[in-house]
């Protein structure tokens, strides 16, 4: 205990470790913010930079990056409507329009101290759970992640606003966008017409910056002359009444976020659309209706991306096991430093688990001390004349889409995709069920076929495996519940065929979009 | 990151002014090395893991960036597109040695100038801990008792899983029932989880699940046993058919275009040399369970011609070639 | 709100469901031709699914526009795509023609400063260093700090970092 205590503090008392801790976290929130710029590749570059470096000292900075990146994409998705990183598309459904109300220095604060909690709420799992939680994420089958796919796509019924018809439509396309390229597992040609360029598929985050961003700055044009809205920066700090009355969805967010985040194979990005959907069916009467600058919807998926952090450290940890890409590329690391990452690297090292555990709550305490300064300076932002902010968002978007993988080709598709969202949007179709559909398809695609081909093909037999585990029983209830209960499909589509909606649908959203929640 | 800083100052400042009058020797500028696969990966780490040693001998940086799709073929293609000055480096795994006969792309490192070949890795059969079989010999006679029941992980055609299976196949006349995951990462996961029986996978991937003993291995598909795996026995003595394709196995090499001058190829080959030398990186190697081969020039060329031989031979016979070897000139493994 | 659905139909949005419905069958044609009704498992069986999903939606929404009356004030280069729009999305497209052949220095410069002086109408010199921060902030953040190589085209531009880093070593020993 007393020698936990010891490694857990080592970074705490280090000037050294802690300036690195405090750098990391600060360059971090910088590197998620920016659209095209990943933690991923951060990390990489800091490989190299660390090279010859102390393995404390390069996994301090490296975790610094880490926790700061994914709580700082959720700043560009507050305030311009382009998510900085995947995992913060869920943020900017309800927080942009906080900051189009003049609230975005709130959106800010709230969005910091919910993060923090979901971090902190993930290091403890980590802590105290780790190794019963990676034995639970590797039973896990094939058709498990189906239907936790599944699961994530209802929420199209929930992104499409005014219609349900429409959101499909958009989900589809997004699923289908997301099975262009290679067969990742047949490396067979989909949709690729011929062309090599094609083969790794469309990335995501170019569809991402061209449907958020761009087409959001396209739609601005129609209102240049409109004097940007003064924003309301009294009350930056959440107030604490605030903060215990979201508490308790923060926290279920955040343990959502910690298994998902553990998972091989799900991030931060599919956590926060499952904890937005969720927030969305247990809050029975929200304040604001969501997608409309609902707090709630702008808390659970921060807690969530930042509670996968401490999940996705779990199976890293525990089995050598990736939880996501980053933590991928952290194994790279341990192992460039002369560590042997795998199960028996806390055999080998048994400091490794606390000292990590030290660092990620220290970075995270560092995400709030940054977080909530310089905020004012960041709102500010908004309130820059148009005509220069425009030009400035549509550079970053084509910098960041060549940034994803120095190519020119991604400009392409995120100008392609951009200005298709701006022409949906205008035609009421939401392009959150497109982006949500890009980040899900390979997930239910590959697991679906996985679970058929284990079977043989043979589709009974594929049933009747879903009621084989306890936990793919689960499941399946919880998907059949919500699809019977919350979606009446087909009640919504004969409506939807049979007669044009009410004149007055567009005047209340929040009445007619009940049913389709 | 200081130095960038102050680069970045002084670039301000002075760009343009200056330009054109640096005339010095190669390397004049920072070089940039393309890594055919994704952050975090085998690839990804070896390189990172050297190139800095090489670094230190050129005296520029080499600016590593990860392009990937087409199993490697976007990289290897980008670097084809680039001048031959030796200022871009295709930093690769072996997959462009299929690319001809699968069909992805009309060039190899055949037509490529190898710097060095910088280490070898060797595949392994796992299963998992409760499957009714520890030997290559049991695997395969319960195949045989068990037709299409045993779920082997397979990675895509042309990837290693799917040569070192195409070899067994060939040799046993077993039937499996391949699940496909993207990666060998993904799979192993799978393996441990119960989702598949047995994944060929290479060593350096397996070592410490196995160490752990959250899997074990059943085959070592080398002519020689391993330091690693002193318990086991190498494929060739059960299975004797094996000889003739071994020794073979995944490598990672350095790679400059054709007609690059012959002053960059001897500087960079001399400067990878030396770097793949370095005590820290040939332990790290040798803990992973990777052969450290360190060669260039012919002797590289002639290793790469072998691997392709084997290879692509292979899978024309296993029936997933979209061409046959005939057609580029490789020749038939004696 | 231009996001929600409304009761009239919009100038182009009737050929826009058309065109969507046209693309959706195009794709789903894409889609069986990959493996056809082969298996449940080919590697064409959910892109044929979401395509399917795509024609059915495509056609109820395009019937659903049929049925709505159209706006009548309402003009298609005023109100959907209104010239300013279509400036900047065929300046972007330009952006992304130029930028490997001139590089990244002079082709975002040339971007900021027209883009700058036709949205925002300031003097020049204003418009000039403006762009001229944006540009170096956006440089040193990616291409120093992150090492992203942006494309260098006609500015030998490591020609130009080597040899003031070359003069800065040499300075400093």
């Amino acid at each position: 205990m007393l020698e936990a205590l010891q490694y857990f503090s080592m970074a705490w008392v280090s000037p050294q470790l802690l300036f690195l801790t405090a750098l990391g976290t600060f360059l971090g929130i910088y590197v998620g913010a920016i659209p095209g710029l990943s933690v991923t590749m951060a990390v990489s570059i800091l490989i190299s930079f660390t090279f010859a470096w102390d393995i404390n000292n390069a996994l301090c900075l490296m975790v610094g990056v880490y926790m700061g990146g994914v709580y700082g994409g959720s700043r560009t998705a507050i305030l311009l409507n382009i998510p900085g990183a995947p995992s913060a598309i869920a943020t900017a459904l309800d927080g942009f329009p906080m900051a189009q109300k003049g609230e975005a220095g709130r959106a800010i604060g709230l969005s910091t101290v919910m993060s923090v909690v979901g971090g902190f709420i993930g290091i403890f799992i980590l802590a105290i759970a780790a190794p019963h939680i990676s034995e639970f994420a590797l039973t896990f089958q094939p058709r498990d992640y189906m239907m936790l796919g599944i699961m994530g796509i209802m929420l199209v019924g929930s992104l499409s606003g005014e219609s349900l018809t429409k959101g499909i439509f958009a989900g589809a396309f997004g699923m289908l966008v997301g099975t262009v390229g290679l067969d990742p597992l047949t490396a067979e040609e989909r949709f690729t017409f011929g062309a090599v360029e094609l083969w790794n598929g469309i990335n995501p985050v170019a569809v991402m910056i061209g449907m958020f961003g761009l087409s959001e700055a396209l739609m601005q044009l129609h209102h240049l002359d409109k004097v940007a809205l003064k924003q309301k920066l009294d009350r930056i700090i959440p107030a604490w009444a605030d903060v215990r009355k979201y508490l308790s969805l923060s926290t279920q967010s955040s343990v959502l976020g910690t298994i998902i985040g553990a998972l091989p194979g799900t991030g931060g990005d599919i956590a926060a659309l499952m904890a937005y959907d969720h927030a969305k069916r247990v809050t029975k009467n929200p304040k604001v209706p969501f997608g409309k600058g609902a707090k709630e919807g702008l808390i659970a998926p921060e807690s969530a991306n930042n509670a996968a952090v401490g999940g996705a450290y779990i199976p890293m940890l525990t089995l050598g096991i990736p939880g996501d890409a980053v933590t991928a590329v952290f194994i790279g690391a341990l192992f460039i430093h002369g560590l042997n990452p795998g199960p028996l690297l806390l055999t080998e090292r048994p400091e490794m688990f606390w000292f990590t555990v030290g660092n990620l709550t220290l970075a995270n305490i560092f995400v709030l001390i940054f977080g909530l300064t310089g905020i004012k300076l960041f709102a500010r932002i908004v309130e820059c004349p148009k005509g220069i902010l425009i030009p400035l968002i549509f550079l970053l978007s084509i910098v960041g889409a060549y940034a994803i993988n120095n190519s020119v080709a991604d400009i392409w598709w995120m100008l392609g995709f951009g200005v298709l969202g701006y022409f949906m949007k205008l035609y009421g179709y939401q392009v959150g069920p497109v982006i949500l559909g890009v980040i899900l398809s390979r997930l239910v695609d590959e697991n679906w076929r996985r679970a058929i081909i284990s079977e043989r093909g043979d589709l009974g037999e594929f049933f009747g495996q879903l009621f084989s585990s306890p936990l793919s029983i689960v499941l399946f209830s919880i998907i059949t519940l919500v699809f019977v209960s919350q979606t009446p499909l087909w009640t919504q589509l004969k409506r939807c065929f049979k007669r044009p909606p009410r004149p007055d649908d567009s005047a209340h959203p929040g009445k007619s979009k009940d049913a389709a929640a | 990151m200081k130095k960038a800083l102050i680069k970045t100052l002084a670039g301000v400042t002075f760009a343009g002014l200056l330009a054109g009058t640096a005339q010095a020797q190669y390397p004049e500028k920072d070089l940039q090395g393309i890594i055919q696969w994704g952050a975090g990966g085998s690839t990804d780490t070896v390189m990172r893991s050297v190139t800095p040693h090489a670094e230190d001998i050129l005296g520029r940086d080499v600016i590593m960036t990860n392009k990937t799709g087409g199993v490697g073929a976007i990289a290897t293609k980008y670097v084809n597109a680039m001048k031959a000055d030796g200022y871009t480096l295709l930093m690769g795994a072996e997959n462009p040695q299929m690319y001809k006969v699968l069909g992805l792309a009309d060039i190899d490192y055949g037509d490529m100038i190898p710097i060095n070949v910088l280490a070898r890795g060797t595949p392994i059969f796992v299963a998992r801990n409760d499957a009714p079989f520890n030997t290559m010999k049991e695997l395969v006679e319960y195949t045989k008792k068990h037709p299409g029941e045993i779920k082997t992980g397979s990675t895509g055609p042309g990837g290693l899983t799917s040569i070192v299976l195409a070899m067994l196949e060939a040799e046993t006349h077993i039937d499996f029932t391949g699940v496909p995951y993207d990666g060998d990462g993904p799979a192993l996961t799978a393996l441990q989880g119960g989702a598949i029986d047995i994944m060929p996978a290479v060593l350096g991937a397996a070592i410490e699940h196995i160490k752990a003993g959250r899997m074990k291995v059943i085959g070592l598909v080398d002519t020689q046993s391993s330091p690693l795996l002193p318990d086991t026995a190498p494929i060739t003595e059960e299975i004797p058919g094996f000889n003739k394709y071994l020794p073979w196995g995944p490598f990672f090499g350095v790679f400059v275009k054709k007609d690059t001058p012959a002053e960059a190829v001897e500087k960079l080959t001399a400067a990878y040399h030396e770097a793949a030398q370095n005590p820290d990186f040939k332990d790290l190697m040798d803990k992973r369970g990777f052969t450290i081969m360190n060669i260039s020039g012919d002797e590289a060329a002639k290793f790469l011609d072998s691997y392709r031989s084997v290879s692509s031979w292979i899978v024309y016979d296993a029936g997933f070639a979209k061409h046959s070897p005939e057609e580029f000139g490789i020749k038939r493994p004696e | 709100m231009p996001h929600s659905q409304h009761s009239y139909t919009k100038p182009g949005e009737t050929l826009f469901g058309f065109l969507m419905v046209v693309l959706s069958v195009f794709l789903f044609w894409q889609a069986y031709s990959i493996a056809g009704f082969e298996s449940l498992s080919s590697p064409g069986a959910f892109p044929l699914a979401a395509t399917a999903l795509m024609v059915i939606t495509a056609c109820i929404a395009c019937v659903q526009n049929l049925r709505l009356p159209s706006e009548v004030q309402g003009h298609f280069f005023k109100e959907i795509l209104p010239p300013v729009v279509a400036v900047m999305i065929a300046v972007i497209l330009l952006f992304a023609v130029v930028l490997d052949t001139l590089g990244f220095i002079p082709t975002a410069l040339a971007f900021l400063f027209l883009t700058i002086k036709f949205l925002h109408r300031g003097g020049v010199i204003r418009t000039t260093l403006l762009s001229l921060m944006v540009l170096v902030l956006i440089y040193v953040v990616f291409r120093l700090v992150f090492k992203v190589v942006l494309p260098e085209g006609i500015v030998p531009e490591r020609e130009i970092l080597a040899y003031l880093s070359d003069l800065f070593n040499t300075g400093a020993q």
